[in-house]
């Protein structure tokens, strides 16, 4: 009996040590940012100067809202893109569906921002795609960063609901294609769109590395900002790593709650096994 | 024969869009890498400056070195807190696994910020250090600091693939070998590494493949100090010393080293594969 609750007590305390690993990164910067001063080991005082800052002044948040766009605009396309592909892909049987699974799968690893944002920099200058500095060359290049997690997502969900079964029970009661889509799959699907959108916005509002290879002069987003304030305005920079984090935090709440709501079911399947 | 045409349909827009977005760029790439940064004439001198050059061998030479020290990190704290997440309840585990996915989606400059207020030359952490323990600060604008940042990505990452490995890890095996007359060691060479290994070299893979291309918090921490491959092709493809074509040699030969890398890993993972090619 003493032996278990020491065992216990260890792994509870190891619990909380591999956590504040995580928070401790993530609440530092927020803490930061709601303090007059920090000069030593404890904060001071608390304030929201900072953030009324933010939303005050025109470069900061047209900043806001130019991320804010560019992450709705990503999400908008990776749907309209992925959402199709993997209803296909997920049909494709044999090795054409394989070799595009793990396609999709690899995509990101062999093609990563520093290459994406080397293409993009040189593909797009001269008519008729001369989309060099504009917003639009922002956000496709982020659909192109999102898609792999969209399309994983929404794959996912397809192969769960057994999508075939379904279809052919809708048709042989006289579904066509487009009620089939629109009453039975999306319905069905919509928790990997859902998980799968929060996803990609949350990788577009926190973009730098792309964005800053390719951005414009007429616009910044939120990181761009964040880089020039690191150097010299460290309050700025708290308060936008606030705004940032809170959106990723948002982000996996939501995401939490979708699969908590799809996956109660498998995730009590998993515990009573042990 | 319907019911084929439709599902090509539905790969249309996808098509297009990789088509524009990621195959045309990598051809313009590709291209270019082979071209003259005046003239614009057909040359090789990208790719030998890319192997001659002392200040590009040696952001190739730091970059594996640093990718490889990332991937030691990752995989040796991942598998720790998979195996011990596996070990939990599941709602703790599910707590931990949440939390733990939280710096994928995190911005490289969010982390950047948050390991200068904990860990910068007056950080927190290094107040405490300094005037507490008496020991030296930590540097975090060195290379052992930038391995430190982003193990928070790399350690959170393995983390999750570990979890599900040793979930899945099927004890009735270990049990069946034992049982057999297997020793300790022969359990763990025949059945549990090659077991584990498919999981755990996927998790690598992933984590060596972004380390090999990561610049964001490394140009937020030290700016161009330390010499990456990443870094060099960002300079010349979005600041002062502009050279496209050789930037774009640089990452052809970036994305070669991770083909390599992965293909690498993938070939020990079929030989470590039970019944596998010996």
């Amino acid at each position: 009996m003493r032996r278990d609750t020491v065992v216990a007590l260890i792994q509870r305390s190891l619990l909380v040590l591999l956590i504040l690993y995580i928070v401790l990164p993530l609440l530092v910067p927020l803490i930061f940012s709601f303090s007059t001063l920090w000069m030593d080991i404890v904060p001071e005082g608390f304030t929201v100067r900072w953030y009324l800052k933010i939303f005050d002044r025109p470069k900061y948040y047209r900043g806001l809202i130019t991320s804010l766009l560019v992450a709705f605009s990503a999400v908008a396309i990776d749907v309209f893109i992925c959402v199709p592909a993997a209803y296909a892909i997920n049909r494709l049987r044999g090795p054409g569906g394989g070799f595009l699974r793990a396609a999709f799968k690899i995509f990101p690893l062999i093609f990563p921002p520093i290459v994406v944002g080397t293409g993009f920099v040189q593909a797009f200058n001269r008519p008729p795609l001369a989309w060099s500095g504009s917003l639009m060359l922002a956000v496709f290049a982020h659909a192109t960063l999102g898609f792999p997690f969209m399309f994983r997502n929404v794959l996912a969900a397809f192969q769960t609901i057994d999508e075939r079964t379904l279809s052919e029970a809708a048709a042989s009661l006289g579904a066509n294609l487009w009620q089939r889509f629109r009453y039975i799959l999306i319905p069905n699907v919509i928790p990997g769109i859902l998980s799968g959108s929060l996803l990609v916005f949350a990788i577009s509002m926190g973009e730098f590395e792309v964005t800053s290879m390719i951005a414009g002069f007429g616009w910044r987003t939120m990181p761009l900002l964040l880089y020039r304030s690191l150097i010299d305005d460290i309050r700025t920079a708290s308060a936008i790593s606030g705004i940032l984090i809170a959106t990723s935090i948002l982000a996996f709440l939501g995401m939490t709650l979708i699969s908590g709501r799809v996956g109660a079911g498998k995730l009590r399947a998993a515990g009573a096994r042990e | 024969m319907r019911r084929i045409s439709h599902e090509w349909f539905f790969l249309i827009p996808i098509t297009v869009f990789l088509g524009l977005f990621v195959f045309y760029p990598l051809t313009r790439v590709v291209l270019r890498s082979f071209t003259d940064n005046l003239t614009g004439h057909f040359t090789l001198q990208n790719y030998l400056n890319a192997f001659t050059q002392t200040r590009y061998l040696g952001s190739l030479k730091n970059t594996l070195w640093f990718a490889g020290a990332c991937t030691l990190v990752g995989a040796v704290g991942g598998t720790f807190v998979g195996l011990l997440a596996s070990r939990m309840s599941p709602k703790a585990r599910g707590m931990l696994l949440s939390f733990y996915s939280l710096p994928m989606t995190l911005s490289s400059l969010v982390v950047a910020f948050a390991f200068i207020v904990l860990l910068g030359r007056n950080g927190v952490f290094n107040i405490i250090l300094n005037r507490y323990l008496g020991l030296p600060k930590f540097d975090l604008y060195s290379w052992h600091g930038l391995v430190v940042t982003y193990s928070f990505y790399n350690i959170p990452l393995m983390t999750l693939t570990m979890a599900s490995v040793f979930l899945n890890l099927d004890r009735s095996l270990i049990e069946a070998a034992r049982n057999l007359g297997a020793k300790a060691w022969q359990v763990w060479i025949y059945v549990i590494i090659p077991v584990l290994a498919p999981g755990f070299i996927a998790g690598i893979s992933i984590v060596l493949a972004g380390m090999l291309a990561a610049f964001g918090t490394a140009l937020a921490l030290t700016g161009m100090a330390k010499s990456l491959l990443s870094l060099q092709i960002y300079s010349h493809a979005s600041e002062s010393n502009y050279n496209i074509p050789q930037a774009s040699a640089l990452a052809v030969v970036l994305i070669v080293v991770i083909v390599g890398s992965l293909a690498t890993l993938n070939w020990i993972e079929r030989r470590l594969r039970p019944g596998g090619e010996r």
